[in-house]
């Protein structure tokens, strides 16, 4: 009992990564909130930031899926503020929904097989891509206007037996994922691959009979596909397309994943953990706002964390 | 497809870095499309200005041959061009800006390359974070607002010329030629070239892989700083958005120049000529009409286009 609290409370000998402590961080936050303002403890302010944490939840699973093979998604924020664009086209929503998917999951398409048949480096080709996407949103929508589908702004405001729709989003997401990461074949390969390349036999799962090229292009799909969810989510929460809304999402998505103890080099990391690791962050943008602090000093410590947290995660490879 | 990158013709003209290709491709457009700016003044005017980009891929080619990357340039120069514009240093000198921008340079590319280097993170994450984070300080130090004046003397350094040609284009060639007697001439341009290669490789024959890593950023903070000089120089204002897009565009550079992460064909003077082509593609979309959203596309485009052309000559036989 108590060695397996201590492996939760260290990390060690465990495939889901260091989880335990960054619980224990928003814990702490949550409780120094509650009782230093008056705000923070309403079910006011905590559905507020389920609803602000979720699109940076959404798109942390992605990330994580991503993550999880060794690699690193640089598009994310694009993707997000290329799908409000798309939605405040004002074209029907039958139209746009399933086409911000279908185009979500091309530009995962074009990373992936970027990464796996022309050997082009993940950061490298996510970030190509990063710029791409952002130079077509600026280009649907230079400055933020439009107005997105009745029914996207609905499936967000709204509430059910007085508990808001983020809520239920929240819920969806998460088992999907769960049922992704931790209930199928596929969920399975991608540790498989990931514990390869992160130990430096990065054929390891081929040789045992897991196609990575194909499951890896998957996981760029699936990452652009969640990130897609996380811009109609906003775009529901902002009625209309802003080209500048992901900004930051790659960075803030990577800096959730990699609290919740999951191993940039791959391999090692958990669902659970991501999540929470994304709670952490909007509890602390919930609580520097109640306090007053500047959005470019957030902005700072967002990036001082960044890097705390992958500075003390340890790993073989240098550079990149 | 693989018939035709067996070809030894072919496998040799792979081996040419991409921006020579580019390089020509834009001049001929550039030729056609208005013949008359392509004179000596006009050009002098375009490729003064992206000198500051040519610097920074000097610092930038360094730590990619090193299978590192560096992209924290944007928050130095911001940084350095805070120092000198927003008038906390009253009265100081030219030296003294020199020196200060140089040391922070220094200590920022050293604590990049102790993160890199010792505690090895990805670089990645280390020179963004440091970036978003000097950035982030920047902003809430001038509250979002340009912060002042820049002395009178970098504008005037800047804008003069020697022998008709523009002495920051001078600057930039002597420094280009000064790293590549660096990176081809000294025992520590030969532990880089090996480092890129092979990092086991290089471990086991005693070459000291960490202080290299470490060395090459804090070498390429210290070439930031010098760009972030230049650019202040060049815009004669304090900014709170100058530079921000630097980093990329010098990663650009590099991949078209033929050094992607390691081994590098092309040298010192391929990623040169990269930033030219950045020079000459500015000039292009101008000319043809197209505004930043098409510039954005176009940096993407060559950078998957760059990474993918050295992507498919590794895999050739």
């Amino acid at each position: 009992m108590y060695r397996s609290l201590f492996n939760i409370l260290s990390g060690r000998h465990t495939r889901q990564g260091l989880w335990g402590l960054p619980l224990l961080v928003a814990l702490v936050i949550s409780l120094w909130l509650t009782v230093q303002t008056t705000e923070f403890a309403t079910a006011e302010n905590l559905f507020n930031l389920v609803a602000q944490a979720m699109p940076l939840i959404i798109a942390a699973i992605g990330q994580l899926v991503v993550v999880l093979i060794g690699g690193l998604d640089l598009s994310v924020g694009s993707v997000i503020s290329f799908t409000t664009a798309v939605l405040a086209l004002d074209q029907p929503a039958i139209l746009l929904i399933p086409a911000v998917f279908v185009l979500a999951a091309f530009i995962g398409l074009i990373n992936g097989l970027a990464i796996t048949r022309f050997n082009v480096h993940p950061i490298i080709a996510t970030l190509s891509t990063q710029y791409i996407v952002l130079g077509i949103t600026r280009i649907l929508r230079p400055v933020s206007g439009g107005t997105v589908p009745e029914i996207v702004i609905g499936a967000v405001s709204g509430s059910f037996l007085g508990i808001p729709y983020p809520v239920f989003w929240g819920i969806v997401v998460i088992l999907a994922a769960w049922k992704l990461l931790y209930g199928s074949r596929y969920g399975l390969h991608l540790f498989a691959i990931g514990g390869g390349i992160a130990s430096g036999a990065e054929s390891a799962a081929r040789n045992f009979g897991v196609s990575d090229r194909r499951n890896i292009i998957l996981a760029y799909v699936i990452c652009s596909c969640f990130a897609a969810v996380a811009g109609v989510f906003l775009a529901g929460r902002i009625v209309s397309g802003d080209p500048n809304v992901g900004l930051l999402f790659e960075l803030d998505t990577v800096t959730a994943v990699a609290l919740g103890g999951t191993q940039l080099s791959g391999g090692i990391g958990s669902l659970h953990g991501t999540v929470i690791g994304a709670l952490v962050m909007a509890l602390l943008a919930n609580g520097m706002n109640l306090a007053n602090v500047s959005p470019f000093v957030q902005t700072a410590i967002k990036g001082g964390i960044l890097l705390a947290v992958v500075g003390l995660q340890s790993r073989k490879k240098m550079g990149l | 497809m693989a018939a035709v990158l067996a070809n030894p013709i072919a496998r040799r003209l792979l081996r040419i870095p991409p921006s020579y290709f580019v390089f020509l491709v834009l001049l001929a457009t550039l030729w056609i499309a208005r013949p008359n700016m392509l004179n000596l003044n006009v050009m002098g005017i375009f490729i003064r200005q992206i000198v500051p980009l040519g610097i920074l891929v000097l610092g930038q080619l360094v730590v990619m041959r090193v299978k590192s990357i560096d992209l924290s340039g944007g928050g130095i120069i911001l940084l350095i061009n805070y120092f000198i514009s927003s008038g906390s240093f009253p009265g100081a000198s030219l030296p003294f800006f020199v020196g200060l921008a140089l040391a922070t340079g220094l200590v920022i590319g050293l604590f990049n390359g102790f993160m890199v280097g010792s505690r090895r993170v990805s670089a990645v994450i280390v020179t963004l974070a440091v970036s978003i984070i000097l950035v982030g300080l920047v902003q809430f130090l001038s509250s979002g607002n340009p912060p002042g004046d820049v002395p009178k003397l970098f504008n005037d350094l800047y804008n003069t010329k020697f022998l008709s040609v523009p002495t920051p284009v001078l600057f930039w060639i002597l420094l280009t030629a000064a790293v590549s007697l660096l990176l081809s001439q000294t025992v520590f341009g030969r532990y880089v070239a090996s480092v890129g290669e092979n990092a086991e490789a290089a471990h086991f024959s005693g070459v000291p892989v960490q202080r290299t890593v470490i060395l090459a950023h804090t070498l390429a903070g210290l070439i930031a700083a010098i760009a972030a000089l230049v650019q202040t120089g060049s815009i004669a204002v304090g900014s709170v958005r100058v530079g921000l897009d630097l980093p990329i565009l010098a990663v650009a550079a590099t991949i078209l120049g033929g050094v992607v992460f390691g081994r590098g064909d092309g040298g010192v003077w391929g990623p040169f000529f990269g930033a030219l082509c950045f020079a000459l593609l500015f000039v292009v979309m101008t000319v043809l009409g197209i505004d930043e959203p098409g510039k954005l596309i176009a940096q993407g485009v060559i950078i998957l286009g760059a990474a993918i052309f050295y992507g498919v000559r590794v895999r050739a036989p």
